[in-house]
């Protein structure tokens, strides 16, 4: 793997159970056994211009998380002049595998949970072959 | 009689902090428990990432903005695309925000309960108060 910085950031959208499978997949990126390789920073910093963590972005490669077709995780990136290098749409990777579709927006389930994880490999096995 | 407006909750997310999911959860509660058919909510970010229609939100609505730390990023991006926001709550004005642990920016531990339903309690108190003092 590269010595990049990898951001990886969700949607969290407020709206659908969707949003808070990318908030999910996520926390598995940067806490499960993918250590110290990506980290995320809270979206709101950009709608509020936070210029600090614009710089970050503009040093990182950053992966986007959206729930819903909107895309606003990649659009709010993309707005401050950033490329994102990976935009995972989380309704397309459920088509993909409809068994886990989640549950609620307040308890996404385990269904929920491994679409989230569907996420995570999709993004892993990009980055591999980013580095082949 | 002129009918009484819905009131509108911007939460923000706060992926890296655990005041985030905590007025994320919060702004739930309120929105599909306490007040379902008094809300209305727009996901923060599309204020930067849509267009005047989603720009056009606290114009429309009375709105609570519900921050999970200082940085005021929901109420900051809430005045700077749309609209004063006519009320601001910032989650470190509770004595307890400072008990929250770091892991809780993705899961809430049984410990933030009260937290969670305090906060609930004063986002619904405040929607019932802008509606009844609305002209």
């Amino acid at each position: 793997m590269s010595d990049a910085k990898r951001v990886v950031i969700p949607c969290s959208g407020i709206g659908k159970a969707f949003g808070t499978v990318a908030r999910e997949a996520t926390y598995q990126l940067t806490k499960t056994g993918n250590g110290e390789d990506y980290r995320t920073i809270c979206l709101p910093l950009l709608v509020a211009g936070d210029q600090k963590a614009i710089n970050l972005l503009k040093q990182s490669r950053v992966y986007t998380i959206d729930g819903c077709p909107k895309k606003c995780a990649t659009l709010c990136v993309e707005r401050t002049g950033v490329d994102v290098a990976m935009e995972v749409v989380v309704p397309k990777i459920l088509a993909k595998n409809t068994d886990h579709k989640p549950g609620s927006i307040l308890d996404i389930g385990p269904n929920g949970v491994l679409l989230a994880k569907d996420i995570v490999n999709v993004i892993l096995e990009e980055e591999s072959d980013r580095d082949e | 009689m002129s009918e009484l407006p819905k009131v509108g909750i911007i939460s923000c997310s706060g992926e890296d902090c655990p005041g985030g999911n905590i007025s994320r959860e919060a702004t739930l509660r309120v929105l599909h428990n306490l007040r379902p058919d008094e809300t209305a909510t727009i996901c923060l970010p599309l204020f930067l990432a849509g267009g005047e229609g989603e720009r056009g939100f606290a114009k429309r609505f009375p709105t609570i903005t519900v921050d999970g730390c200082g940085k005021m990023c929901a109420a900051i991006g809430t005045a700077r695309f749309s609209n004063k926001p006519a009320v601001e709550i910032n989650l470190e004005d509770y004595p307890d925000f400072i008990s929250l642990k770091d892991e809780e920016k993705w899961h809430i531990q049984e410990s933030s309960s009260d937290l969670v339903e305090k906060l609930s309690n004063d986002i619904a108190s405040h929607v019932d108060e802008l509606r009844n003092t609305w002209e």
